[in-house]
């Protein structure tokens, strides 16, 4: 059983094609500046050279084309015809409250998607062009949405609902949705395996540090509160994004600077969190070495950054009523030991006793706390593809099975 | 149908807002105008507003190198022979657009829309020297061209389909577009210039001062600015130029253009671009804080 994962983005499509046999990625690669006469494919064969292609792709489905080709390209390709390719998925990023669980896609589905255009602007346009895209091309093959709000939709009512007036729930459905579902997913599923426990007796929580960044609650295998709220905005101080912040400061900052809806909404997106602070960069390696070099900025950027995760994982541990395990994922929290153990140190108080040592080893899945640690600490790459690929067969398990009982 | 290329004609104020605004959104865009020097001032006049647009954290320098990287200046018309869709902002003086026009036909492909800025001129004129008034339309874009709504213009042969491409690519730069039939001054220009003259009555008429005038208007009615400062941002000049046609056009006493009005524009007291006009500016165009100019003039 073969699954094709694609990622799309409004310029750029992430694809990586799956043998479920045994979960191995049989090729892998990325269209860059799509839209543009200059587009860039770059694909690896699992076992053969990585091919890059220059050339004018204007749209998605031009684009998937293009991937779809190479894939089956005699000598570049991994497979012999597209007519293997059992299942595709895709990641789609908001599913509002539509979606507790990966759905296999029809019509319906894309009109939420599309509804849900309004809560990830940015994201779920592109998403639902590739669907289109693949609809085009494969007619037949199924196609599944893996959602990265659909993680946490196991939130209860008191964690998602904000405490402004009712009517605007009702009215706009402004509420805590939630993002990184499928990572926070993964890698706590991860760490119950590698604890060697069911993920239903365990008080785990995530902190799914990249880019973007958000940090999760998660017991007995559920979501049950994260840090991003109705928009990515919210929670964690991230490369580009404020985090938290007090409304009413922004509303000050608005009058005060005459800023539109439009500037405000850059201005904590684009301008804030460590690039904000720091005025140097939103990329923490940057940051770590201007702060090696002295810079106060860069400090206090740091500082701010390890602060408010150590915040959120002591709220999360009392939301959860304690805690068995505290996993880092995505760019920083795989690559920073820096930052893993600013956080980290002197949290004894909550069972965490840290060990500098594994720490700071170039080992890329592993556990970074103390054999005695009663609070278990890991570092496990995130595989949203995986998961996405996991899902995507399972779904579309399920239709064939209830295809072939039809006829 | 998806454009991609577009040819804009004349790099003064609103060819260079409407550049930077189409770079942004993503299409790529050819200015042209007649020299070097012109086109220049124009790139300068780009980077200034979005230099403005980082300052209000709109956007961010990798944004803004983007969005210049999308703009390519030429002084050859020739040059718009593959653009997909082409607006004029040049003068606004209906021969030189004709004249525009009849030599774009000749160089453009031939689908391609023509949409001129104008805000007074007929577009069936225009479209009358071409072999395209069927696709010649009006796209007026208000001054900042980042305001939100754009008046589209249907000339008496404008098609369906044009009209229908002309506003989904309003519509795909984030604006809205409002549907006008030809008339002198569309919706805006008309509605908005004897609001203009009636403040310069006013003032001139001593029913208050040039601040009362536009403190009133300004709070009464939810304006960001008052009349007298939008008609300073407008330029003098161009509101007495834009009153004087809807004066001619409909013949009608309010579109008289204020004698007060007329005796600025002759004092070269135009507004922003002169320092002054009804308000005194700075350089940087920002109003300065009160003074006794409706006494001086």
């Amino acid at each position: 059983m073969k699954i094709f994962v694609l990622n799309c983005g409004s310029s750029s499509i992430k694809y990586q094609l799956f043998d479920m046999k045994k979960e191995t990625v049989l090729a892998r690669g990325r269209v860059e500046r799509i839209g543009m006469d200059t587009a860039v494919l770059s694909h690896r064969t699992t076992g053969k050279e990585e091919v890059k292609q220059v050339a004018s792709i204007l749209e998605h489905t031009a684009a998937i084309k293009k991937v779809l080709a190479v894939l089956t390209d005699p000598k570049a390709g991994a497979i012999q015809s597209v007519d293997e390719i059992t299942a595709v998925g895709h990641r789609v990023v908001s599913g509002g409250e539509h979606f507790s669980e990966s759905v296999l896609i029809t019509d319906e589905v894309k009109t939420v998607i599309k509804q849900c255009f309004d809560l990830a602007p940015l994201h779920n346009p592109p998403n639902l062009m590739g669907i289109n895209a693949i609809e085009s091309i494969l007619p037949e093959v199924p196609q599944v949405a893996v959602f990265d709000t659909a993680f946490h939709s196991s939130m209860p009512p008191c964690a998602f609902l904000y405490a402004i007036p009712y009517i605007l729930y009702k009215r706009y459905r402004i509420r805590r949705y939630g993002f990184h579902g499928t990572s926070h997913k993964y890698v706590t599923t991860r760490a119950a395996q590698l604890m060697k426990r069911p993920v239903e007796d365990l008080k785990i929580i995530s902190c799914h540090l990249g880019n973007g960044a958000s940090i999760t609650a998660v017991k007995g295998g559920k979501s049950v509160d994260t840090t991003m709220g109705f928009t990515p905005v919210e929670g964690l101080m991230m490369g580009t994004r404020s985090g938290d912040l007090d409304p009413g400061a922004l509303l000050y900052v608005m009058s005060k600077e005459s800023l539109g809806v439009g500037e405000a909404n850059a201005m904590l997106n684009k301008h804030s969190g460590l690039i904000g602070v720091s005025g140097i960069s939103g990329d923490m390696r940057e940051i770590e070495e201007e702060m090696a070099a002295g810079n106060q900025r860069a400090r206090d950027a740091f500082d701010m950054f390890v602060y408010r995760i150590r915040k959120y994982i002591g709220a999360y541990a009392a939301a959860m009523g304690g805690v068995d395990a505290v996993v880092f994922t995505a760019g920083v929290g795989e690559n920073s030991p820096a930052v893993r153990e600013q956080v980290c140190r002197t949290l004894e108080c909550l069972g965490i006793e840290f060990d500098d040592e594994k720490n700071k080893n170039s080992e890329k899945e592993k556990e970074i706390s103390k054999p005695s640690s009663k609070v278990r600490v890991f570092v496990i790459p995130t595989n949203e593809e995986l998961v996405i690929a996991r899902d995507t067969m399972e779904v579309a398990a399920r239709v064939t099975e209830s295809r072939r009982e039809r006829r | 149908m998806d454009l991609h290329r577009i040819g804009i004609v004349g790099a003064g104020t609103m060819g260079q807002g409407i550049a930077e605004e189409l770079a942004g959104k993503g299409y790529d865009v050819l200015l042209a105008d007649k020299t070097p020097a012109i086109l220049e001032e124009s790139k300068q006049g780009i980077e200034l507003i979005l230099d403005r647009k980082m300052e209000k954290w709109a956007i961010t320098e990798a944004e803004k190198r983007v969005a210049l990287g999308r703009i390519t200046l030429s002084t050859q018309l020739m040059d718009l022979g593959d653009v997909e869709f082409v607006i004029e902002t040049i003068t606004e003086e209906l021969d030189a657009k004709k004249e525009l026009f009849r030599t774009l036909d000749q160089i453009c492909q031939k689908g391609v829309i023509f949409a001129s800025n104008t805000s007074t001129l007929s577009i069936t004129e225009m479209g009358a020297v071409t072999y395209r008034s069927d696709r010649t339309i009006g796209l007026h874009f208000l001054n900042p061209v980042s305001k939100g709504v754009v008046e589209i213009i249907r000339g008496l042969k404008t098609s369906e389909l044009t009209f229908k491409t002309a506003r989904e690519f309003v519509e795909s730069i984030g604006k809205t577009g409002v549907e006008v039939f030809e008339s002198p001054g569309f919706i805006t220009t008309r509605l908005i210039m004897p609001l203009l003259n009636e403040s310069m009555y006013a003032l001139m008429e001593g029913v208050a001062s040039a601040e009362g005038i536009d403190t009133a208007m300004r709070l009464g009615y939810e304006l960001s600015r008052g009349p007298l400062e939008m008609a300073d941002r407008m330029g003098l000049d161009s509101v007495l130029v834009a009153m004087e046609r809807l004066f001619r056009d409909f013949g009608d006493l309010k579109f008289r253009p204020c004698p007060l009005l007329r005796k600025l524009v002759r004092a070269n007291h135009l507004g922003v671009k002169t320092g002054q006009g009804f308000f005194k500016y700075d350089e940087a165009g920002n109003k300065l804080p009160e003074e006794k100019i409706a006494q001086t003039v």
